[in-house]
């Protein structure tokens, strides 16, 4: 007779969680949660402080995955099927409009999150020593959550879907030297059509998922490296002006130098990796505020959850309430007026209006660069607010002007690209 | 919030699990297994058992659907459209009347949104009428339903729906392809009218438009044509007809719609008179006379003589006409009634021929209304149509081209096209212009049609 409580054992091999060790072992004997430190700063959890903004991301990435394939069960990637099955789950697959409503609005959410996100890292200078890299990886995953969007803007291969994706290649085409032959690897052709359907469709399912995976990792290994979640850890200094750290164990030959430890360690919480023989050269342990450390079962897995069930209900109720948009199906005969690429493009659209190489080649180019060398270029230490007002001043700058662009191109733009108000119809437009 | 975590945390998944509920609920609820259970419950009502009303009630709740690959289109109005072929329902409500008079377009074989409109793969009321937006076929009203038999019929006439033809016949007579292009033939001033019948016009909008344009389209430089309100409405039968959809071998063997007059013009156009005789009347003496054919010989037997006589008939001269089934079924209808008479008839109807000279002139007749300069010069080329801030105000009649131009200048002026001059130089452009003709018309057509103007000419230069 087997056991079950031999069974259950064999699989959670931790003790009782009303234990500290069972707390403990809970997270770093589990593959999936041992990403966690065991223990937590209270502090780090404050919603003010980080507006949970990472997790919801990466929240809405698992529920992009699992409606999306969902989706691909009912999914053929060739353009009259395409169009057809977005038809079928509209009108006969039991909840596929509801489906499709979750998966077309967490996209649209995810850009959202990713871009506040960067958001609020900049306005924190969360990207200083030793996060440097990290942010290099986050404008990365800012990019593949694009692609992303803008591969997956094409599978319904309505009007909307393929007058985007139209537009969009075009702006890529711009690029000098490599533009137009980007455009034509991406779209297998030189126009929109069953070649570039194949193409965004295996974007979409296969490649911009596996790199999103790989680098979300990479970025989800390095807070937990450098510390963890970030925290305005200026407001602790102005708390707590002694030195944060302590020297254990005996120094070798030379004094540790505390630059060489300091940033690194500043927010790092206790590990024991390894019991190794040999004396260790330094050990250092930050002291402010170890009382304030709690075990991260329950606390950060309740806040962990509640983020998630928010999330999730949010999505819930918009695609309950607003259908995904689905249009008459892709006709290269019929271009609508005017035709706009997806909202995240339309800041470069409005520009391209102006000037094809400012819109397509110098603003996408400096704007990507740009963001990828924020933590180089920005060489004040002072994560202190008031210490880095230039820096607060022109990011913000920057994230206005793309705001305004977008907002113009997306409701001032009318037939022609004419300067149209939304309130304003136009006659003979529907 | 600080020590509330798993209250907050429980209430989350309840308003979770209560939207889930919501979405489960909003799917599992469709109109249409309401409509089944209500036509069920109709059916029941004429068994005379209480077994058999019992297994009716219990029938299969289910979305029904018509494949029509050949129509490229997928047809689920028979989901709540329940009795449509059952004659029994004749009396029933909708959405479960029987559909009197489809003749051979049985629902099993062409579904209904080739004639109706619609959107086949919805199955809500406002979704599957097509009411909605993005959908560019919403269903035909009553009225107008019948223009979509020129969607598969596109030539000939279709018996009770003579605006079809009247339609393609104004279309062809008023000079519109001078401006508008119709499966790749005509002007570029106006929309490409291929797709107009998939172009989310309402028949109502489309016949004040060919009542008065401007009314609608107050930029337009449609001229107003005057046609009655007949004309109008013919018209806009044939522009909801429009399409360019392929439709699969099996429809395009059968849209000829196989009458004896049809049957009757394919027996002249393809001269079968010139070897075979009727009742003893033209033809050749070593081919069969063809009075009382269909008493001789099987339909069957006729129809394989047709497709390839070599094979029924080993020897025969006869050479294989490639005609569709319904073409020969028409022919075939035709001999069963054809007389010597008839055969008298398409002998001494023949087109006389003409001289060289006046099948010139009436070459570029022709070509001067095919390609549409009637649209703007008139039928009688008197000019006269309204063109705001040209010179004159109107576009020039041809009347006396000959007085202004020679005939070299002339057929430039059709091959390059020409901006009429302004009459004030600060107001905009006139709308209409002469387009270049230089893609469409070869030179040889074109000095047909500067024969033709000239041909029109007074004769006063005779006496001069």
């Amino acid at each position: 007779m087997i056991s079950i409580s031999e069974v259950y054992r064999s699989i959670v091999r931790r003790d009782p969680l009303s234990t500290e060790k069972g707390k403990a072992e809970l997270v770093f004997l589990n593959l999936w949660l041992h990403i966690h430190p065991v223990k937590v700063k209270k502090e780090n959890f404050r919603i003010r402080h980080t507006w949970y903004l990472g997790f919801i991301t990466f929240y809405l990435f698992l529920i992009l995955v699992g409606t999306g394939v969902a989706l691909m069960f009912y999914y053929r990637p060739y353009p009259a099927q395409a169009y057809q099955d977005m038809k079928d789950l509209q009108f006969v697959v039991f909840m596929g409009s509801f489906l499709r409503n979750v998966h077309r609005w967490a996209a649209h959410g995810m850009v959202i999150c990713v871009i506040l996100h960067l958001c609020r890292v900049f306005y924190t200078a969360s990207y200083k020593k030793p996060r440097q890299f990290n942010w290099v990886v986050g404008v990365v995953l800012l990019l593949l959550t694009l692609g992303l969007s803008f591969t997956g803007y094409l599978l319904p291969w309505d009007q909307l879907a393929f007058w985007a994706i139209t537009v969009g290649t075009n702006i890529g085409g711009y690029a000098p030297l490599l533009g137009a032959k980007i455009k034509e690897v991406l779209l297998g052709g030189h126009n929109v059509a069953e070649g570039a359907l194949i193409r965004f469709y295996v974007l979409h399912v296969v490649v911009l998922p596996a790199l999103v995976v790989l680098f979300t990792m990479l970025h989800f290994w390095r807070i937990r490296k450098d510390g963890g979640l970030s925290r305005p850890v200026w407001k602790l200094e102005e708390e707590t002006t002694t030195e944060g750290l302590v020297q254990i164990g005996s120094a070798a030959a030379s004094p540790p130098r505390n630059e060489s430890v300091s940033a690194a360690s500043n927010d790092k919480t206790y590990g024991l990796m390894e019991v190794v023989t040999g004396s260790p050269l330094f050990e250092t342990v930050a002291t402010e505020q170890v009382d304030e450390e709690v075990f991260s079962f329950p606390f950060a897995f309740y806040r962990e959850a509640i983020a998630f069930l928010i999330t999730l209900v949010s999505v819930m109720a918009i695609s309950l309430a607003w259908s995904a948009p689905l249009e008459e199906i892709a006709n290269p005969a019929k271009t609508p007026n005017p035709a706009k690429a997806p909202w995240y493009f339309l800041g470069l659209q409005e520009l391209v209006s102006h000037s094809a190489f400012v819109g397509g080649v110098l603003a996408p180019t400096l704007m990507v660069l740009l963001l990828l060398a924020v933590p180089y270029l920005d060489s004040n230490p002072s994560r202190r607010p008031a210490a880095r007002k230039w820096a607060i001043w022109i990011f913000t700058a920057f994230m206005l002007v793309n705001f305004v662009l977008i907002i113009v191109g997306t409701y001032f733009r009318g037939p022609g690209w004419a300067l149209t108000p939304p309130w304003v119809h136009v006659a003979g437009h529907e | 919030m600080e020590n509330r975590t798993p209250q907050v945390f429980f209430a989350l998944s309840l308003i979770v699990l209560a939207l889930l509920m919501g979405a489960i609920f909003q799917a599992s609820s469709p109109a249409w297994k309401a409509y089944q259970h209500q036509f069920y419950r109709l059916e029941a009502q004429q068994e005379p058992t209480a077994a058999a009303k019992e297994s009716v009630m219990n029938g299969a709740v289910s979305i029904r659907q018509i494949l029509l690959p050949g129509l490229q289109r997928v047809d689920r109005c028979t989901t709540c459209h329940l009795g449509v072929d059952d004659p029994t329902m004749a009396k029933a409500p909708q959405p479960f009347t029987y559909h009197p008079n489809v003749g051979p377009h049985l629902v099993a074989r062409f579904g209904c949104t080739i004639c109706h409109g619609g959107q086949g793969l919805a199955v809500d009321k406002t979704n599957a009428h097509g009411r909605v937006a993005f959908w560019s076929q919403p269903l035909l009203t009553k009225d107008y339903v019948r223009a979509s038999c020129g969607r598969c019929h596109k030539e000939g006439d279709v018996p009770g729906v003579p605006e079809l033809a009247e339609g393609r016949r104004l279309f062809e007579t008023h000079g519109c392809r001078g401006c508008h292009k119709l499966n790749g033939v005509g002007g570029s001033i106006g929309p490409d009218l291929t797709e107009e019948g998939a172009n989310h016009r309402q028949p109502e909008w489309l016949k004040r438009h060919f009542l008065d344009p401007n009314s609608l389209s107050p930029s337009s430089p449609m001229p107003n044509f005057h046609f009655t309100d007949e004309q109008a409405r013919a018209l806009t039968f044939f522009m909801l007809s429009l399409t360019s959809e392929q439709m699969g071998a099996y429809y395009s063997s059968v849209r000829v719609i196989p009458s004896p007059e049809l049957g009757r013009k394919l027996f002249a156009e393809k001269n079968c008179i010139t070897c075979h005789s009727v009742g003893g009347v033209g033809g050749r003496t070593d081919s069969p006379d063809l009075a009382g054919v269909t008493r001789r010989h099987s339909i069957g037997w006729l129809d394989e003589q047709l497709v390839n006589p070599e094979m029924i008939s080993p020897g025969s001269l006869m050479p294989a006409y490639e005609l569709g089934s319904n073409e020969r079924k028409a022919l075939i209808g035709f001999l069963n009634v054809a007389t010597a008479e008839d055969a008298m008839q398409m002998l001494t109807g023949r087109p006389k021929a003409l001289n060289p000279e006046a099948a010139l002139i009436e070459a570029g007749k022709q070509n001067f209304s095919r390609f549409g300069c009637v649209g703007c010069h008139g039928l009688e080329v008197q000019g006269g149509v309204p063109n705001p801030n040209s010179q004159g105000g109107e576009v020039p009649s041809l009347v006396h081209v000959a007085d202004d131009y020679t005939k070299v200048e002339v057929a430039k002026i059709i091959r390059n096209g020409k901006m009429p001059p302004l009459a004030d130089a600060k107001k905009p452009a006139p709308p209409l212009y002469m387009p270049a003709w230089k893609q469409m018309l070869t030179d040889e057509e074109i000095s047909r049609i500067v024969e033709y103007l000239w041909s029109l000419q007074p004769k006063k230069e005779a006496a001069w």
